[in-house]
């Protein structure tokens, strides 16, 4: 499967690399860590409010657009829903291409399109 | 007929609530729930430039049309990632 796409509970866990893909010579991974402010304030952590399955089917219709048009081997995304407290990973993507350019666009294109696009909000947990 | 429209982040916290129901006519279009919906809820009346609706899950057009039992959302700015 070129896309996978996972929304869940909390912060995300390490990231495992998958096995190398036939084909394959560029594996970009970026992660989302919540910082420790909002807007000059110092908060707790971010709640994640996703609108699901739509958030799930879109993070995959990007997806499938960008491997389609960039010719791409896989991406695949995990996103949080809940709580994630500051330092956690509330966002990961990694992308496999052949090569280093087009996984490199593609990453910046994927999250423009995902803040665009998938309907997931954030709301900061201010510190006491 | 009424239609009960989903709310998610700022357009709740505005609105105090996660769904609003609008009184309309018969199969509505999309278009036709914005203003019902500053009527019932004037608190989301400015967020209204940034806000699309949803249809089943799906963006919809203005001039979609709302079955009985459609699931109407609206999506205000998002901030996912």
């Amino acid at each position: 499967m070129a896309v996978d796409v996972r929304i869940s509970d909390g912060p995300l866990g390490p990231h495992h690399a998958d096995a190398p893909l036939p084909g394959g010579g560029a594996a970009v991974v970026f992660e989302g860590i919540v910082r420790d402010s909002e807007n000059g304030e110092p908060i707790e952590g971010l709640h994640y409010e996703a609108y699901e399955p739509m958030a799930q089917r879109q993070m995959h219709a990007i997806a499938d657009d960008l491997v389609q048009r960039l010719g791409l081997l896989r991406i695949s995304v995990e996103h949080s829903r809940g709580f994630v407290p500051v330092g956690g990973c509330s966002f990961r993507l990694v992308i496999i291409a052949a090569h280093r350019r087009e996984a490199i666009d593609a990453m910046d294109r994927f999250i423009d399109r995902l803040k665009q696009d998938a309907p997931i909000w954030k709301r900061a947990e201010p510190s006491p | 007929m009424d239609v009960a429209v989903l709310l998610f982040g700022p357009a709740a916290a505005a609105a105090g609530s996660s769904m609003v129901t609008v009184r309309t006519g018969t199969n509505p279009t999309v278009g036709s729930l914005a203003p019902l919906l500053c009527d019932a809820c004037p608190a989301i009346a400015p967020m209204l430039p940034s806000l699309r609706f949803a249809l089943n899950g799906e963006f919809a057009h203005p001039e979609a049309i709302v079955r009985q039992g459609d699931e109407v959302a609206l999506i205000g700015l998002v901030s996912g990632g």
